[in-house]
């Protein structure tokens, strides 16, 4: 593939990630951050996310398969996943954890137990949207194009 | 799911179910179809794992569904379930609630028909019982004093003693009747026969005093001969007798108050008239009590009996009786039995009656005297049959516990409550008291029942009100965490908007749509805005900020604003403030400005042609009282309000001394449709919108009225809409405003008279050409009119030539002879620097012809001045040759006093320098290039003025660093001139490329302001320029807009527990050049500093050198939610230990939330700010400056 074709494809591909709600403006204010002093600064970033992510996902769920839920620990860990996800800019999963808060302040088991799941199922989305950005852009770079950057004027 | 259930399993049911209805079939299919769904589930999986390398997002999505699948099936049993408990369980709440319903009744109804039964009876008795105490008490009163005074005479050896111990005795038993009206009689009979009474006669109201001979009786009576071997007892009684035959008694009327003997003694036959109580009735020596009858009196005597002992205690003296009409309590009862219905009566243990409600006789002749009457027999029937009844219940052996109560007793065809008491006396047969109740008991009910809806109402209510309150507090609640989460997305489609408007392969019809769809998000945005202002008021948390700002300037900018908006409206959008307004004010100007923002745009939303215009002055007597500006009539209502106020500025007015308050009144006033006076105080209510009809033309929510006036109230002011001559709607407000003390001071208006200037008003729009020459004379400029091109030719023509042209101009022109004498007085003045303000609209600028007209107006250049007024779509190439013809003032519309007064200063600073050109070390070139500095500096500022008042009318308000900005503003305007040089080359290249876009832009022209504002933002430099000019006095803000290291060389220590966010602040921190030191709780935190501090101490000592002492780190930017401590408890035990340090570190707050009660719980903990998450790159960086540069 040409890298014309690809950095097209990416910005495309960017865009409906956009439309569709899975990143929001601040992971634009991310891309931006990365320079020559950080060029790795969104994967880090990212990956970083990843990491934290599944670690909550995985306390989440162990939380919630006690006999006795403790919904403040719930809470915490999804306050922590909201913050995380919104600083990123996924802002599917953070509109999920939203809800599962809402939950957990009801604590109504059955309800989170439900939000654990729409939340991991966005997770696993933007997971792999995420990386499929990741991996397009470093072919990008690979061929030895620079990745066009998204100007948004917010 | 049930599509994917083969088809075979569904086949069996439809045959069992066919005879069922067809709800019954929905659910077996639905059952089947969940159960096949179940046996097809490893199907899919299979299919799943088929297309597994196929594509990634497919597969992901197949493994969902799985995965969703066993969930989805648990989740729908288990509502099946929960449906069924929730059926079962209404089911059980509905019979339940029933039965407590009409049990409750039923007993709460019984208990108090009871209760009220009980207590009515308990007030006969209580009545009696007042009675019988009061007869016992006189009785044993009268037995004391007896005892004392026959003791006194306890010998009485001769007839006088006998005598004065009657005649003492008399004396004391009248004083004694006298006191008690209720008593009968009193009666002491002697033992030897000697009889005292008193008797009153209810009936007639007479009282009698009753003795017997005293002749007869011997003087010791008890040592009669012929009784002498009787026992003490029965001599008595037979001398009682035996007296009674023999003795003559005499009744004598007295005075019933003092007991003065009134008439003659008459001989009455004995105990004809009262029972005298004889021995026979004190048995044992004890008191006794009977019931009596007299012929006098219809109703029964209550008597008591006591002896009187003598001395020694061992023999009667004298029996004392008291006899007491029972005629009271049968008053009582009916008095009672009006109000309440029903009957009572009262009867003696042998079944007499002694007192009844009802007006039947209680006695009956019979041969021998009168009898009581039994109530077996009363000739009330109720009565009658209610004694037969408890006779035959009960025969004369009543319940032990002394009370009977009986429901539904049927007395003659009726039901009855019966309810029986009794009364045990001593001595005195026991008295039982009957209520019978019918209609009481039926009325009752019904003021039960009454009473009860009332309470079930009532509860209702509490709960209806409960529930409101707490569905208010859910919406608080639920604004606080959407007003980020709402945002957010309208801030990325717009975003998103933007960049499809850069994309250059979009079609004409591709464009407009998107615009417009940016325009519609902006609309709701601002919006949503007002819906969440609104609710912050409403729920009390919005805050207002205090902060100095120049009131004249916002208005100014908001004018500008709106009057692009109104240009095309073809009205005229005027600004009218009078010179006493204090130039800063203390206030939220984000707020006034919104108030202003939607009163204008309101009018201009209902005003098709004419004027707006936003008057403001100052409440001060002096003001009022001077200038014609406000016509008569505008005035009177102005003054009727004024009283209106006075009792509600009393108390303001002190406070305003005290705090240099200042009232502000304001107008807004426009030609437009008007509103029914019915609705002027209803427009101002919520969702409220004079004529609905016209929701569909001007569209809006009905809430921006209803913001303002929630504003102005908080504000302290009022706001109404006040009658108006003519066509619109005139709505006047006041608000309450605090001036710095140095505020009211009057910026150095100058003398223009003293210049000599001369303006020509060509202007376009009336209301404005007229206000502002008032304006202009009243500060001693004259000035004249012209409405179009050919009036402003005649007076310059009549000015320059007057000898040529003076014939035709009186023809030509009705109002020439006003105008002429103007004309000719400014002919008198000497050396007059003509100013002409000419509008760019009279010149024809749709054919070639303006060139024309500018060549025409070149002839008088060299004695006026010519301003020019542009419009905000003024092409450029008109600018050029204006420019290219030497006309550098210029200023865009609409004209307001600040623009006038920049010219007239500018014009004046120029003959100045005329005026020194001639001296030797004169510069033409100088003076020109610093006047074009100033109309473009003038230009750039009132622009970007123009675009934050938008900011703060239509986004979110105090997200702007106003002060700053104004503040720079109002410095800019006196910068020397060396520094506006360089503003001066970016202001022209500014020029320079609006005129290029201007050009070459293929898109048509917008003409809205938020299209300007997106235009202005989307083209980089510009904005680069117009934040060059917002922070201009300051070089090291203006490095931070351009972006780069503008926090060089701070430290910042970094709070937060989340690794993502912690990454992404670090880097967007560390790239505009600061340290950053990232921890991960809140106990890292004040460790950290903790150990900084050791380590400093430690370094000092070491060096002995007393180091400048400053923090450790330059801000701290704290999470508010950590694990272990969080960011509140951090910043207190900061700001604790910081106590003895003598410093202050600044410290942000980062919050998830948006509300300003999270930002008031940050303030109170001690934190200086706070930014929310997500963090905004921009806004960070202002935060942080703005609080690094205070403590700097």
């Amino acid at each position: 593939m040409e890298v014309g074709q690809m950095q097209r494809r990416l910005v495309d591909y960017t865009k409906t990630l956009f439309m569709e709600g899975f990143l929001d403006a601040q992971f634009l204010q991310l891309q931006q951050l990365q320079d020559e002093s950080n060029p790795d600064f969104v994967v880090e970033v990212v990956s970083l996310f990843f990491d934290d992510s599944e670690k909550l996902l995985n306390d989440l769920s162990m939380a919630l398969d006690q006999p006795n839920v403790d919904f403040k620990k719930v809470d915490a860990h999804v306050h922590q996943l909201k913050g995380s996800s919104s600083s990123i800019g996924a802002q599917r999963v953070k509109n999920a954890c939203i809800a599962f808060r809402n939950f957990c302040e009801e604590q109504n088991i059955d309800a989170t137990l439900r939000c654990l799941q729409q939340v991991k199922h966005e997770y696993y989305l933007v997971k792999n949207k995420l990386e499929t950005l990741l991996r397009l852009e470093q072919q990008i770079v690979a061929a030895g194009g620079s990745i066009p950057t998204i100007e948004m004027g917010f | 799911m049930a599509e994917t259930s083969p088809p075979t399993s569904c086949g069996s049911s439809p045959v069992v179910a066919s005879p069922m209805g067809t709800p019954l079939r929905k659910v077996l299919n639905r059952i089947s179809g969940l159960a096949s769904s179940c046996r097809s589930k490893k199907g899919p999986r299979g299919r799943c794992r088929g297309i597994f390398h196929r594509d990634v997002e497919q597969e992901e999505f197949q493994y969902a569904s799985a995965h969703c699948l066993s969930s989805y099936y648990s989740v729908f049993v288990a509502r099946l379930a929960i449906m069924a408990m929730l059926a079962i369980l209404i089911a059980l709440l509905t019979v339940l609630t029933w039965h407590f319903t009409k049990m409750y009744t039923t007993k709460s109804l019984k208990t108090l028909a009871f209760g009220l039964r009980y207590e009515l009876l308990q007030r006969p008795i209580l009545r009696m019982w007042g009675i019988l105490n009061s007869t016992s008490e006189i009785t044993t009163a009268q037995v004391k004093l007896s005892e004392y005074v026959i003791r006194r005479y306890s010998k009485p050896t001769t007839q006088a003693e006998q005598v004065e111990l009657y005649q003492m005795m008399k004396d004391m038993t009248w004083a004694l009747f006298a006191s008690r009206k209720a008593l009968n009689a009193i009666t002491i009979s002697y033992k030897n026969g000697f009889v005292q009474a008193f008797h009153r006669d209810h009936k007639n109201n007479n009282t009698f005093y009753i003795y017997s001979d005293l002749a007869n009786y011997s003087i010791s009576g008890n040592e009669s001969p012929g009784n002498k071997m009787m026992s003490m007892r029965q001599g008595w009684d037979d001398q009682f007798i035996q007296g009674n035959v023999s003795a003559i008694w005499y009744r004598e009327p007295l005075d019933p108050i003092s007991g003065e003997k009134t008439g003659k003694a008459l001989p009455i036959p004995p105990d004809d008239v009262i029972n005298i109580a004889g021995p026979s009735q004190v048995p044992d020596g004890v008191a006794s009590w009977h019931v009596a009858v007299s012929k006098y009196t219809d109703s029964p005597l209550l008597s008591a009996a006591l002896p009187v002992w003598d001395s020694s205690n061992r023999s009667i003296v004298a029996v004392v009786g008291v006899t007491t009409a029972l005629f009271s309590v049968g008053q009582l009862m009916k008095e009672l039995v009006e109000v309440h219905s029903g009957y009572i009566y009262l009867t003696s243990q042998e079944g007499y009656l002694l007192a009844t409600s009802t007006n039947a006789p209680l006695l009956k002749n019979t041969t021998n005297g009168t009898k009581l009457m039994m109530a077996v027999d009363s000739e009330d029937r109720v009565i009658r049959m209610g004694a037969q009844w408890l006779q035959k219940a009960y025969g004369n052996k009543f319940p032990p516990g002394d009370v009977v109560h009986v429901e539904k007793a049927n007395l003659g065809g009726q039901h009855y409550y019966i309810d029986s008491f009794f009364l045990n006396l001593k001595r005195l047969p026991m008295v039982s008291i009957l209520v019978i109740g019918c209609v009481c008991i039926l009325i009752l009910t019904n003021g039960v029942s009454k009473e009860m809806k009332l309470r079930a109402e009532l509860i209702s209510h509490l709960n209806a009100r409960r529930r409101a309150e707490a569905s208010s507090n859910y919406k608080s609640q639920f604004l606080a965490n959407m007003s980020h989460e709402l945002r957010t997305p309208m801030a990325a489609v717009i975003g998103l908007l933007d960049i499809l408007i850069c994309d250059d392969h979009l079609t004409n019809e591709q464009y407009a749509m998107v615009t417009q769809i940016r325009k519609c998000s902006t609309a709701l945005l601002r919006l949503l805005n007002n819906i969440l202002d609104l609710s912050k008021v409403e729920s009390g948390k919005l805050v207002f900020e205090e902060a100095e700002f120049n009131l004249g300037r916002e208005l100014e900018g908001l004018v500008d604003m709106f009057s692009v908006q109104c240009i095309n409206h073809n009205v005229e959008t005027v600004l009218d403030l009078s010179d006493d307004i204090p130039k800063l004010v203390r206030g939220d100007s984000a707020r006034v400005v919104q108030v202003f923002a939607n009163l204008i745009s309101n009018s201009i939303k209902f005003t098709t042609s004419g004027h707006i215009i936003l008057r403001g002055w100052c409440e001060n007597p002096i003001v009022c009282s001077d200038s014609g500006k406000f016509s008569p009539d505008q005035k009177k209502p102005l003054s009727a309000l004024k009283t209106k106020l006075k009792h509600h500025g009393n108390h303001m007015k002190k406070a305003s001394k005290r705090d240099k308050k200042i009232v502000l009144w304001f107008e807004v006033d426009d030609t437009g449709s008007g509103i029914d006076p019915s609705k002027w105080e209803s427009v101002f209510e919520s969702f409220e919108q004079a004529d609905p009809s016209t929701t569909r033309t001007h569209g809006g929510t009905g809430l921006g009225l209803c913001i303002v006036r929630t504003l102005v109230n908080k504000m302290g002011g009022e706001i109404k809409v006040v009658k108006k001559n003519g066509p619109g709607t005139l709505i006047r407000l006041f608000l309450l405003l605090t001036t710095p003390a140095d505020g009211t001071e009057h910026h150095g208006l100058m003398d223009f008279a003293k210049h000599s200037v001369a303006v020509i008003l060509a202007l376009h729009g009336s209301m404005g050409r007229l206000i502002m020459s008032k304006w202009l004379s009243r500060n001693g400029v004259p000035a004249l009119e012209a409405s179009e091109w050919n009036e402003l030719t005649q007076i310059l023509h009549e000015l320059f030539h007057p000898r040529t042209r003076n014939c035709c101009f009186d023809d030509h022109y009705s109002r020439g002879e006003p105008l002429r004498s103007m004309i000719h007085s400014l002919q008198d003045m000497r050396n007059p620097v003509y100013i002409v303000l000419v509008d760019l609209g009279l010149l024809d600028l749709s054919t070639d012809i303006w060139k024309e007209q500018l060549n025409f107006l070149d002839k008088f250049s060299g004695r006026v001045k010519f301003a020019w007024m542009l419009n905000h779509d003024t092409s450029n190439a008109v600018k050029i040759e204006l420019r290219r013809k030497g006309h550098v003032l210029m200023v865009n519309r609409p004209l307001y006093k600040a623009k006038m007064l920049h010219i007239l200063e500018a014009v004046i600073k120029e003959r100045h320098a005329e005026i020194h050109k001639r001296s030797p070390n004169g510069n033409k070139g100088g003076s020109h290039e610093c006047l074009e500095i100033d109309s473009t500096h003038f230009e750039t500022c009132s622009s970007d003025d123009s675009e934050i008042s938008e900011k703060g009318g239509a986004l979110h308000a105090g997200e702007q660093p106003r002060e700053g900005t104004v503040k720079s503003n109002t410095a800019n305007c006196h910068t020397p001139k060396n520094c506006l040089v360089e503003l001066t080359r970016l202001g022209s290249e500014v020029n320079i490329l609006r005129a290029d876009e201007d050009e070459c832009n293929a898109w048509p022209k917008l003409h809205d302001t938020e299209d300007a504002k997106c235009e202005n933002s989307n083209s980089p430099e510009q904005h680069h320029v117009s934040s060059c000019t917002k922070d201009g006095d300051n070089s090291y803000t203006s490095k931070a807009a351009s972006g780069e290291k503008s926090l060089e060389g701070l430290r910042i220590l970094l709070a937060e527990d989340t690794p993502v966010l912690q990454r992404v602040a670090t880097i967007m921190l560390e790239k505009m050049g600061a340290t950053v030191i990232a921890v991960g709780d809140g106990l890292q935190a004040v460790d950290a500093l903790n150990c900084e501090l050791v380590g400093k101490e430690y370094r000092r000592d070491r060096m002995q050198t007393d180091i400048c002492d400053f923090p450790p780190y330059d801000l701290i930017l704290m999470d508010c939610q950590m694990p272990k401590m969080d960011g509140y408890e951090a910043t207190k035990a900061i700001r604790k230990s910081e106590a003895g340090m003598g410093w202050h570190i600044p410290i942000v707050a980062l919050t998830a939330h948006a509300m300003s009660s999270d930002e008031a719980k940050c303030l109170e903990v001690g934190m200086d700010a706070y930014l929310t998450k997500p963090i905004d790159y921009k806004f960070m960086v202002s935060t942080i400056l703005s609080l690094t540069k205070r403590s700097a």
